[in-house]
């Protein structure tokens, strides 16, 4: 998670830019311009899809490891067993008619059988989706809020001590790894460390055998701590492309001019500046969103959360293939539709966009 | 294989078929993330929750595979089954000797080749129905004639001919050739009237429809995938009912938080501590740390050269340890003291043969001139006599003039492997012999094609040692390169082989006991199989919460993954249990204290907005 | 700015190199301005030093658990300034020694990653058209990627070793470079001494290497400052799910290490923090280099000011 997006808080505005939409921005004129553009990238996403649909496919082949002998966990199976099993999860079709198998059912929404867990894929997924959206959307929304506000104060005071302790925490907080602090947590807030109490569940996502209201703030007491370790390095990025962008703005003729006109400077800002320098961050936001969802696996790891993380890892190692697919497909998707949605929403915010 | 000890867990159950499950369970557990404590990774067990039900949370590493008995072959998944299904013959909590469970009394025919079984009729279903023989026979014939029920259990059916049930309490079994290990069917019995409304058992996974019906000290309540399995007790079990209420297995993937969870208090039981884990909590009030002798051995396995019981070999092993000196030297230049002292910081007992010592029955003790004690001079003199001499650089260069290098298979998510692998490493290294560390999140492939040259190797030994022997025979081998046999790693020894056959049709205890110790001789002898340490097991629990519990064997014995159900079953609440609450209600304070922070921040940023707005109107 | 076209030929060497002399002066001064950038580069000399003179200080032998000098997970001591490892061997030391695999992973990674960004960005930047059309859907497919997953997936695929982490993190971190790269290619091209270049018969080699590939080396070069911090946190953390090679000693594999070895919750925090910190350090060191160098090439951004 840190290490997949790391170069944006320094590429500034340019890494943002680069990460999402592509620079060639429409300018769209019209709305059938933009109707066009959004065609347009809507059919570049479905292709994506299908890439990933094809690579997923094919890149867990590569793992060494027979399926069924592993399934079979090395008991002692006969030759026309494990040919049963192979047709029972047609593994014994060439190559080709498994793909296109794959393919066909796959766009019905049938993503297979898991081979460990013996259920459907699809199943197990919406097992673990619930989880990982709470974790990852509940963070997302704080680190996002965070990162804008204090990157809109950064900017404003740009220079003074004020913004370099907030980027200077922001940038180091933005190194850390988020494993490593994701335990140094645990032993601090949860097992407690000197006078620091254990405030905090060590792990998990509920005590279980709650109903209602406590049920909730159960689920919200678990959720304190894996929330705080991905808001910690994952807002530094937002601070650090809102304030860019918003100095990016500063410079602008017509901002000079707004001050020029005698408006007060909190309302430039707000009024001027912070509008257009959305949009950079706006990408960002996205993009985060989508990638929040693979990169969360790290800490889904540390704090024992049920999500798509452990389930990954779990499927990896037999390898589970129908489940390692489902969910390659799954979080590439979530990149892509994310990205899409940017690349649409985009000349819909940018206000040199004459709509 | 592998691991499978380390595994314990996995192997943990009696006449154990499924070794390679157990470490792949294990590896996956593993592979999760946990590497540290696996399988139980900590219990938390509440005492006691608001409306005052006794409640006991047992938190595990490992994520369950299946509820359904036909499928599961995790530990995790296995333990629950025991708790929830009872079993044809339990075994003592004492020396693991069989005795009744829904069988109370059981025969065999004079020609061996009939046994049969007196079903108690004091036992019920968790729906008021009363257990039958016919359930028996239904759950024994549905493994016989589908292979999908066989899925897990099927080895124990293998051999039955024909299972019948003449009357509600008289089950007879019928087998093919005589097998001593009758009064170990460690198979659930499962309710005819429920199971066999089922379609397709290979995806039918039992978490459906709770709570489940079933006939254990136990019933399952509630399950949550990777988060937690709840039963609840069985009033009505006919041995008596557990003590605690409520049973909860509660999911950590990693092993320290389920410790960090136990030293607040919001954990009762805490499985497979490592001896850093075991060392802090042995200093701390209300814990209490169970170190005892373990059932499982870490060895070093060698590759004999695999080969198919039709004669054809295939694999890579390294010919030179084809050669019995070479094996015995490599052996030599381990010191298990150190390995012991180091690696388990004293948490285990230095190997020696196949069975450990916690067995008494069986165990067996290599005599002074056969020891293969540490002696790195010895093992000098052995490879230089076997003609693997020195080149100028101080490598041992075969007849090809190779510098023998070999591969050792280790398993990635098991910390100890691949810190003994270090340490074999720099010895070999002394020995001018190369050796690269291959570690694996899944061993089975290179495992089963035996494309490795050594191992790391480890089982859990069942207190009737049957199943470790057998998986030694020529027998075991796979029938061709393209099946999967049941053997380790492809030992094929005539006279080992005669002495296992002996003892399997040995009646007499006394006489099979010292048929068992010439065939764990004849391997020490062999040098494939190397045993360096038998691992303790080390768990901990807290007296504040649970008053006592009774381990397997009674005397230093482990309580996760026993043969049986005595250490949930058995377990008694603390007097202090009752009020101590755990996490209920200080838990939903501090939720309500951090909904309302989150909350807070949320307002305050919208305020910090909204206020904004205001100026801009001024 | 390597027009050559107009100058003398026995001068063209050494009016090259003063120029580029100057610029590099130029730039220095800029940078120095830049105190967190300073910082950064103070930082990277300090870690660069530790890890060069790793040999000297600490050796080899460090890594050596038959002779490990102190007891399993010792507190630190006088003689242990930062405590054990499980196996009893000096934890400073491991950390000095293992700075040279974080380090050499780091940069070996980001040099790949930038290596093959860079040269598909400059090649998609170049020859336009359907090449660039299909090259750049690739690239926008790696870039949906999530990296880490597939980074996961690929070292499942090979064997562990320091090669295949480091191929892992190159494969699949090069997509932003390549996309920033383009982007400049097609700036670049677009100025008028290129037309020069190619009416005066320069080939597509001639313009990618002497015209092109000067005007986007600073931005290579920042975005490898900053692939490299990214690379060591990707090193650190495959070696904490556990995909790297046990015998190695690097920062993440001894994280990795203490948390198989209970340390967290036996409160061994000795074992835990230092190397956490070092990634940390090594990292933030990085960035902040990468930044400042940034601002200085686009001081329109004004990041680190």
């Amino acid at each position: 998670m840190t290490a997949d997006t790391a170069t944006a808080p320094a590429g500034g505005a340019d890494g943002a830019a680069t990460a999402a939409p592509s620079p060639r921005g429409p300018r769209a004129r019209t709305w059938a311009a933009y109707l066009r553009y959004g065609a347009g990238k809507l059919g570049g996403a479905a292709v994506s899809l299908l890439a990933v649909l094809v690579t997923g496919f094919f890149l867990f082949r590569l793992i060494p490891g027979d399926p069924v002998k592993t399934m079979t966990g090395g008991r002692p199976v006969s030759a026309e067993q494990l040919a049963a099993y192979r047709r029972e999860f047609g593994l014994d079709l060439p190559l080709w008619q498994q793909f296109t198998d794959y393919c066909g059912k796959a766009l019905t929404g049938d993503l297979g059988t898991s081979y460990q867990f013996r259920a459907p894929v699809t199943e197990k997924i919406g097992e673990a989706l619930p989880n990982t959206l709470l974790l990852t959307g509940t963070a997302f929304v704080l680190y996002t809020a965070l990162g804008i506000v204090l990157g809109t104060r950064s900017a404003w005071r740009a220079g003074r001590l004020g913004d370099r302790l907030n980027t200077g925490l922001a940038l180091t907080l933005y190194s850390v790894p988020s494993f490593w602090l994701g335990l140094l947590l645990i032993i601090v807030f949860s097992v407690g460390m000197g006078p620091v109490p254990g405030l905090f569940p060590t792990g998990g996502m509920e005590s279980g055998g709650e109903e209602g209201l406590a049920h909730l703030l159960d689920v919200a007491h678990h959720l304190v701590l894996p929330v705080i370790t991905l808001v910690a390095v994952e807002y530094g990025q937002t601070l650090l492309v809102t304030r860019s962008a918003l100095l990016d703005e500063t410079g602008s003729d017509y901002l000079t001019t707004a001050r020029a006109k005698g408006l007060r400077d909190d309302l430039v800002r707000r009024r001027h500046a912070v509008p257009n320098a959305m949009l950079p961050t706006m990408t960002l936001i996205f993009v985060n969103l989508g990638r929040t969802v693979a990169g969360v696996i790290l800490v889904e790891t540390v704090f024992s959360w049920p999500g798509l993380g452990g389930l990954f890892y779990q499927a990896l190692s037999v390898p589970d293939l129908p489940l390692v697919q489902g969910l390659f497909l799954f979080f590439a998707s979530a990149v892509i539709v994310m990205n899409t949605l940017a690349d649409l929403v985009y000349p819909l915010l940018d206000p040199r966009v004459g709509r | 294989m592998s691991t499978r000890d380390q595994h314990g867990r996995g192997r943990l159950r009696l006449p154990a078929p499924r070794p390679r499950t157990a470490r792949l369970a294990a590896a996956l557990a593993l592979a999760a993330g946990l590497t540290a404590p696996l399988a139980p990774a900590a219990g938390e067990a509440r005492a006691a929750d608001d409306d005052g039900k006794r409640v006991l949370t047992v938190a595990v590493a490992q994520s369950v595979d299946s509820l359904s008995p036909f499928l599961a072959t995790r530990l995790v998944s296995t333990s629950i089954h025991r708790l929830t299904y009872e079993y044809l013959t339990d075994y003592d909590v004492k020396d693991a000797r069989a005795i009744p469970g829904l069988a109370t009394e059981w025969a065999p025919s004079a020609d061996k080749l009939t046994w049969t079984y007196t079903i108690r009729s004091d036992a019920a279903w968790s729906d008021g129905r009363k257990v039958t023989a016919e359930d028996a026979a239904w759950t024994f014939n549905t493994m016989m004639t589908d292979p999908d029920a066989a899925t897990a259990n099927g080895s124990f059916v293998t051999n039955f001919e024909k299972v019948t049930a003449p009357s509600p309490t008289e089950l007879v079994i019928r087998l093919k050739k005589p097998q001593a290990t009758m009064t170990a069917l460690d198979v659930p019995i499962l309710p005819r009237h429920v199971w066999e409304k089922v379609g397709d058992y290979s995806e039918f996974n039992n978490d459906k429809d709770f709570p489940v019906v079933g006939s254990g000290p136990f019933v399952l309540t509630d399950y949550k995938p990777d988060s937690y399995v709840r039963l609840e007790a069985n009033k009505n079990f006919w041995r008596g009912a557990p003590e605690f209420d409520e049973l909860v297995f509660k999911y950590y993937k990693d092993g320290d938080a389920a410790v960090a969870a136990l030293q607040k208090g919001e954990v009762s039981f805490v499985g497979n501590l490592t001896p850093a884990q075991a060392e802090a909590l042995g200093n701390q009030e209300n814990i209490k740390v169970n170190d005892a002798p373990g059932r499982r051995f870490l060895a070093l396995a060698v590759n004999p050269g695999a080969r198919a019981r039709n004669g054809e070999e295939f694999g890579d092993g390294h010919a030179s340890l084809r050669d019995q000196r070479v094996r015995h030297a490599l052996f030599l230049a381990v010191d298990r003291k150190t390995l012991v002292d180091r690696v388990f910081r004293g948490h285990a007992v230095e190997g020696e043969g196949y069975i450990p010592p916690r067995f008494s029955t069986y165990y067996w003790e290599p005599s002074p001139d056969q020891e293969l004690a540490h002696d790195p001079a010895e093992a000098n003199r052995l490879l230089d006599e076997a003609g693997y001499r020195r080149n100028g650089d101080g490598r041992r260069v075969g007849e090809d003039g190779e510098p023998l290098t070999y591969r050792v298979l280790c398993h990635a998510t098991d910390p100890n492997d691949k810190a003994v692998g270090q340490y074999l490493k720099e010895w070999w290294g002394e020995l001018g012999i190369g050796m690269d560390l291959e570690c694996l999140d899944n061993v089975s492939d290179p495992w089963l094609a035996g494309e490795y040259d050594l191992a790391f190797d480890g089982w859990s030994v069942n207190p009737d040692p049957d199943f470790v022997l057998s998986i030694h025979t020529c027998a075991a081998l796979p029938a061709t390169p393209r099946d999967t046999g049941a053997t380790d790693n492809f030992i094929c020894d005539k006279k080992y082989d005669d002495l296992y056959a002996r003892q399997l049709a040995e009646y007499d205890p006394a006489k099979r006991a010292d048929l068992v110790k010439q065939a764990v001789s004849r391997l020490y002898d062999l040098g494939y199989m190397n045993v360096m340490a038998y691992p303790n097991a080390v768990e901990a629990y807290r007296t504040d919460q649970i008053a006592s519990i009774t381990t397997m064997p009674e005397q230093a014995g482990n309580i996760y993954g026993q043969d049986g159900y005595w250490s949930w079953w058995s377990a008694e609440p603390a007097a202090s249990a009752g009020s101590s609450g755990g996490t209920g209600s200080t838990g939903v304070v501090i939720g309500i204290v951090a909904g309302v922070v989150v909350l807070a921040g949320v307002g305050g940023f919208l305020a910090m907005r909204r206020r904004a707005t205001a100026e801009d109107r001024e | 700015m390597t027009d050559t076209t107009g100058a003398a030929p026995p001068s063209v060497r050494a009016l090259v190199r003063q120029r580029r002399r100057r610029a590099a002066s130029r730039f220095w001064r800029q940078y120095r301005a830049h105190r967190a950038g300073l910082v950064g580069l103070a930082g990277l000399a300090l870690f660069a030093l530790v890890a060069l003179t790793a040999p000297l200080t600490v050796g080899s032998d460090v890594a050596g658990v038959t002779d490990a000098p102190g007891r399993p997970l010792e507190g630190p001591t006088a003689e242990f300034p930062l405590g054990t490892d499980r196996f009893g061997r000096d934890l400073l030391g491991l950390l000095v020694w293992g700075s040279r695999v974080s380090l050499l992973v780091g940069l070996l990674a980001a040099a790949l990653s930038v290596v093959i960004g860079a040269l598909v960005g400059i090649t998609a930047g170049h020859f336009k058209g359907a090449y660039a059309t299909v090259i750049m859907r690739v690239t926008d497919w790696f870039l949906v990627m999530p990296a880490l997953v597939l980074a996961v997936a690929l070292a499942a695929v090979m064997p562990r070793s320091l090669g295949t982490v480091i191929l892992a993190i190159g494969v699949t971190s090069w997509p932003t470079t390549a996309r920033l790269v383009r982007a400049q290619t097609l700036a670049v091209e677009s100025r008028p001494y290129i037309e020069r270049a190619k009416a005066l018969g320069g080939g597509h080699g001639h313009i990618m290497t002497r015209h092109v590939l000067p005007n986007v080396m600073p931005l290579v070069l920042a975005q490898t400052t900053l692939m490299v911090s990214a690379s060591i946190l990707t090193e650190a953390t495959l070696a904490f799910l556990g995909v790297g090679d046990p015998t190695v000693v690097s920062w993440g594999g001894m994280l990795q290490d203490a948390r198989e070895a209970g340390a967290v919750s036996a409160g061994d925090w000795w074992y835990l923090v230092p190397p956490g910190i070092a990634i940390a350090g090594v990292a933030l060191a990085f960035t902040l280099c990468g930044r400042a160098v940034e601002s200085v090439l686009n001081p329109r951004l004004g990041v680190a000011r």
